[in-house]
């Protein structure tokens, strides 16, 4: 069999043909030079920075309006702000949506929405009218009730239908696994989507939408003159409050490798990212030099190593790439593509190695030449799009970058040395810290296990949120409650309960709490006091941080902060849902919802599982199949600004105190922190709620 | 290396610009037949070159579907002169970047260039079309590399195989029944004997089409041309020499019956040795004849349905109509029609399914046009909880609208705007402009054809889009296709 198929060097090829010496590599001319185009910036009275990039190769324009703050946190409306940029465009005080989308298209235009920024490309000759229609948008949206839920419902659909796309999967997974408590993490879904109402939507537009921190950039055939006196026409009366721009925790790596794992039904290949958040802004002196070791890496071209490796050499994929995605907001490392099933393990493999080998030792001249050489080129081609120059102004503006950056670009690259890479790998490159996100198929999970350095992947479905691998229960709610109670109160019928339960006239526990960050221990108090009266205390050193109060009808909470504030009708309701020492003895009749979702297995142990609802706050409770008693609470509810506040009770060490049931060790995790808590005491019939007012 | 394409997807995009914005070109023949066009423009330091080859996936064996595709990425892999891994590393390690694709009807390879390096562009290319090769690691890879592409783009794609059936179905016993990517069992299948053939019958200077716009000076262009394509022999006398190269003195002798040994191996062409002169000669008159398949005759004569089963959440309807090749002139009135039904906000489907009725959370027509049929498809992604059958309904309300009523006034100057919009948009870059005079040249016969295409739209008139919608909208012969969740499947 011959080895080469289609030329076989049987003879020394020829190298001439004809007058040519065809082995030889054509050298290039004189280099071009390179003009970056002058952008200018100017101004409006009504605080919109206006970007002009003139350019009149051909009769056409952009009006593109960028506004708002920035990624906010949205919690348990995760989505508000692609809905409300869905439902910009959804008609006027003027034209409904119907006239708005006809007059629109009569021009051959597009105007076009999104949470962040309101565009017009049109013709030139269209421009006035094209205006004039993005500015009554811009002042005169109206968002009808119609559309909301039409909108609400197309959302339905499609958060359906990301089901099925794998890198829609993998996209949520990803933005879930790096960034905690982060806007970049927050992923709508099917329970976000119900939460967001047209008041949200309305809101959201009239705090994004104002010109106060606005940029609007005009790109094409179109002089300053003119842009000047067009904005002044169509924006100077458009007004809108200020905002403050929120900061966000930048997030952190693992200490280890995990795996995570989404399930695709039927995948013939697996998506895999191998991701970890990055410490890195926009316009750091790194960026460049990082972004040649990326190019080396995986970015880009077909010459790079990944690429070489995984689809040149080993024919694992169509492609395999890097990334780097650096934001103000926060940036991350991105390496993967998608790999048959078979060699999904042997692709992270390599993928790892590879980023590891970065780190190890210097990339060859030949990399550095031609990843500077790709580099300069791709800078020199993206010139010839008059939007890039606009976006060179904007990033230069937004993310406080000198004046210079792009006009020194090429200078900077080419300075870039082997070193200067060695250094930003062993800077950025941590192979043993990522998030190794797999969509595809299940049967190649066990062959996944080894990358996970606690060897336990995590699942997540479609949306970034754990799976939780649920077993049918095998009794009901109601009987799961009355065992529990039973339990506790060490009673086996109802008449036995109400009779222990007619001598207990109040409880009183003091817990003590230890927390790495507070220099002494914090003491708790708390008192329940028939029939659903409940005070509490927390204080040390003397001083009291906070404490409540509630006597079954009214109430109040206090803390340090932000002083007394009395119980509102909906908290009241919410409390009156709990009635009782016990209050599980009486959710048939007090109006809580709950359901037993199932036995879920916790760290090896199965338990049961009861989703609450007073209104408030969803509670998942958990209790041992076996011995009945309460293990674990998780609570979701809001702080005072709404936000949604997440907290989890751990119970342990269950003792008898005059004859009933109570944890005497507590483990209380909320956001990043978490505290242990011991019971001291537990007292009762001793001590009056109205030591609590 | 690359990627596939959907002809009829570009239709829209690759249409030409107004007179005010004309594209000026020089076009010409080597005496080879190599099809040569040039534009020059200056405004960025770039240029784009550009190679079309007349061969797409209709070209191929019923037995050896994806081929083409194959076969393109097989021209990566290197020539005489450029070792195997270098192609990308010389274009990309010298500021450029380089892609291809393969459709039904044609393969598209280009560079894009600092312009200092046009004549390294074009050595790449004389280099791809004279000599390439490929060895047996390098066809082993890039047949997996093809088959995850397949996986990628089709197989792990939600109702991604729709085009697939949609053609099985409407072009029985014509090779635009496969799609370029073809099958997993035909790649396999492919043979030494299956690479020789394809390279010497449609790699070929006759059936090339060298299209380079941008940064560049006409004269020392032509320079250039001469020098790399002009000395590539013409008719069989390349693959003489191609052979020369690859047979063994045994195999070359039996086959032309001249010893290797007669011929110049520096200056082949100029072979002093009288009976290589004599089969020189013979092979450069001697044409390479491409047989091409002849335009597809049979249609559906009836509604023809199916359901497929996928991995979707949603269900999906895709109908089938079919339509004329994209150089008839109905054509224009088909595209205009279809800009009415799906072009923008505004357009009936979105306003009756998507907006009105809710049926649907996403629905289109296009016409996707080929070089020898076309076929129209209508396309929805339901709403959760609706039935096909409703959206079928709907779709089949808006057909019976504009058969039986004119468009009206306003909706015809709002199409007639969209169109000119997207001409003056199309040429933006100077590699789009390479590919349109390309394109014009080899499917409607002339490159200013890029001058001329929007004339023809604003000649059609409101009559003319009722004509054809009654014309092809056949609503007792067409293909309709349901894709259901594989949970539903019996």
């Amino acid at each position: 069999m011959k080895k080469l198929i289609i030329a076989l060097g049987i003879i020394a090829p020829s190298l001439l043909f004809g007058q040519i010496d065809r082995s030889i590599v054509p050298s290039p001319g004189k280099a071009p030079e390179i003009n970056i185009k002058d952008s200018e910036t100017f101004k409006t009275s009504n605080g919109i920075t206006v970007i002009l990039s003139e350019n009149h190769k051909l009769p056409r324009v952009t009006f593109d309006l960028v506004v708002g703050p920035g990624p906010l946190l949205e919690g348990q409306k995760a989505g508000l702000s692609e809905v409300a940029g869905s439902l910009i465009m959804s008609g006027t005080s003027t034209y409904s949506k119907d006239e708005l989308d006809s007059k629109i298209d009569y021009i051959g235009a597009r105007l076009s929405a999104d949470k962040n920024s309101l565009t017009l490309s049109c013709l030139t000759k269209h421009m006035t009218t094209g205006l004039k229609l993005m500015s009554d948008v811009l002042k005169n949206a109206n968002f009808p009730e119609s559309e909301y839920t039409r909108i609400v419902k197309q959302y339905e659909s499609s958060l359906l239908s990301a089901k099925s796309d794998p890198s829609q999967m993998g996209q949520n997974a990803i933005a879930k696994a790096n960034f905690k408590n982060h806007p970049y993490g927050e992923v709508m879904d099917e329970s976000t989507l119900k939460n967001i109402t047209l008041e949200d939507v309305k809101n959201f537009y009239k705090s994004t939408f104002t010109p106060y921190n606005s940029y609007l950039v005009v790109v094409g055939d179109i002089t300053r003159g003119e842009a000047e006196k067009m904005i002044e026409s169509y924006f100077a009366d458009w007004n809108g409050p200020k905002f403050t721009t929120p900061e966000y925790n930048m997030p952190t790596k693992n200490a280890g490798n995990r795996v995570i794992f989404v399930n695709k039904p039927g995948a013939v290949q697996s998506y895999v990212q191998i991701t970890y958040p990055m410490n890195i802004a926009p316009g750091d002196a790194d960026q460049l030099p990082l972004t040649v070791l990326n190019a080396v890496l995986g970015g880009g071209a077909f010459g790079n190593r990944l690429m070489q490796n995984l689809r040149e050499d080993k024919a694992y994929t169509y492609g395999c790439r890097s990334a780097l995605s650096i934001e103000k907001e926060g940036s991350l490392f991105l390496a993967g593509g998608n790999f048959r099933n078979e060699v999904t393990d042997s692709a992270i493999v390599e993928i790892l190695k590879e980023i590891e080998g970065l780190t190890d030792g210097y990339a060859t001249d030949t990399e550095l030449s031609s990843t500077k050489s790709s580099m300069a080129g791709s800078f020199a081609r993206s010139l010839e799009s008059p939007n890039t120059i606009a976006r060179f102004a904007l990033n230069i503006i937004r993310n406080d970058l000198p004046k210079d950056y792009y006009q020194t670009y090429l200078k900077k690259l080419d300075a870039v040395t082997k070193d200067d890479m060695l250094t930003m790998a062993q800077k950025y490159f941590t192979p043993r810290n990522c998030n190794i996100i797999v969509v595809g198929n299940e049967a190649i999970l066990d062959k996944l296990l080894p990358f996970d350095a606690d060897g336990k992947i995590e699942k997540l479905d479609a949306f970034g949120n754990e799976v939780k691998d649920l077993l049918p229960a095998d009794i009901s709610a109601d009987e799961l409650l009355a065992k529990y109670v039973s339990a506790v109160t060490k009673t086996s019928s109802t008449k036995e309960l109400a009779k222990k339960m007619k001598k207990v006239k109040t409880v009183k526990q003091t817990m003590s709490i230890t927390i790495a960050q507070a220099p002494f221990p914090l003491e708790s108090t708390t008192l329940w006091s028939a029939p659903n009266g409940e005070g509490s205390k927390l204080g040390g050193g003397g001083m009291t941080f906070q404490s409540t109060y509630f006597n079954g009808t009214t109430g109040f909470e206090s803390n340090m902060q932000t002083g007394k504030k009395e119980l509102t009708p909906e908290q009241i309701t919410a409390r009156n849902k709990s009635i009782g020492l016990y209050p599980e003895a009486n959710y048939k009749t007090s109006g809580m919802t709950y359901e037993l979702i199932g036995i879920e297995n916790v760290a090896g142990t199965p338990m049961y599982v009861l989703k609450l609802n007073d209104g408030e706050t969803e509670t998942y409770d958990y209790f041992d199949t076996k011995s009945f008693l309460k293990m674990k609470s998780n609570k979701i509810g809001k702080d005072d600004e709404g936000n949604p506040q997440e907290s989890t009770t751990v119970y342990s060490n269950y003792k008898e105190v005059g004859g009933l049931l109570f944890p005497h060790t507590l483990t209380i995790s909320f956001a990043d922190q978490s505290l242990n808590g011991e019971i001291k005491e537990v007292l009762i019939n001793e001590g009056s709620l109205e030591d609590f007012k | 290396m690359k990627k596939l394409i959907l002809g009829g997807f570009i239709a829209i995009s690759s249409l030409s610009v107004s007179a005010q914005n004309k594209i000026e070109f020089v076009e010409y023949d080597l005496p080879n037949g190599i099809h040569v066009i040039l534009h020059e423009e200056h405004s960025t330091p770039i240029v784009a070159v550009t190679i079309l080859y007349h061969v797409g996936s209709k070209n191929e064996k019923p037995n050896r579907t994806g081929f083409a595709h194959f076969f393109e990425h097989l021209l990566f892999e290197g020539s005489t002169n450029i070792e195997r891994g270098q192609y990308d590393k010389l274009v990309e390690g010298n500021g450029g970047a380089l892609n291809a694709n393969t459709s039904n009807d044609r393969t598209f390879y280009y560079e894009l260039l600092p312009s200092n390096q046009l004549e390294l562009g074009l050595w790449l290319e004389s280099e791809r079309l004279l000599h390439a090769k490929v060895d047996t690691k390098g066809i082993e890879t890039q047949r997996s590399v093809v088959k995850e592409e397949k996986r990628q783009r089709i197989d792990n794609q939600p109702y991604a195989t729709f085009i697939g059936e949609m053609f099985k179905r409407m072009f029985v016993g014509h090779p635009y029944n496969w799609q370029p990517i073809g099958s997993m069992e035909d790649l396999d299948a492919a043979q030494e004997i299956d690479y020789i053939e394809f390279y010497q019958t449609y790699y070929v200077p006759s059936n090339a089409t060298l299209s380079i716009a941008g940064d560049l000076d006409i004269e020392q262009t032509k320079k250039w041309i001469d020098k790399y394509f002009g000395s590539i022999p013409a008719g069989q006398a390349i693959n003489l020499y191609r052979d020369f190269e690859n047979l063994t003195a045994e195999e070359f002798e039996a086959k032309h019956g001249v010893a290797k040994s007669a011929f110049d191996s520096k200056n082949f062409m100029a072979s002093k040795d009288p009976n290589a002169k004599k089969v020189i000669a013979k092979a450069k008159n001697t044409p390479t004849t491409i047989v091409r398949p002849a335009a597809p005759t049979t249609q559906p004569t009836t509604v023809v349905r199916d359901v497929i089963y996928d991995n979707i959440q949603l269900p999906g309807l895709f109908m089938g109509y079919r339509f004329p090749s994209e150089s008839d002139p109905d054509m224009y009135a088909l595209q205009m029609l279809n800009e009415v039904l799906s072009g923008g906000a505004s357009s009936r489907i979105n306003k009756s399914l998507v907006e009105k009725k809710e049926l649907a959370t996403f629905a289109f027509s296009f016409a996707y046009g080929l070089e020898s049929a076309g076929v129209g498809i209508f396309a929805a992604i339901g709403a959760n909880g609706v039935s096909l059958d409703d959206i079928e309904k709907a779709f089949d309300e808006e057909v019976a609208l504009i058969q039986n009523e004119l468009i009206s006034q306003e909706e015809f100057e709002k199409i007639r705007n969209q169109f000119e919009n997207q001409f003056i948009s199309s040429n933006a870059s100077v590699a789009g402009i390479a590919e349109n005079l390309a394109n014009s040249h080899v499917y409607y016969g002339s490159a200013n054809y890029v001058n001329t295409e929007l004339s023809k739209y604003l000649a059609v008139t409101r009559e003319d889009i009722q004509r054809v919608a009654k014309k092809y909208l056949t609503q007792d012969a067409r293909i309709i296709l349901q894709y259901l969740p594989k949970e539903e499947q019996k």
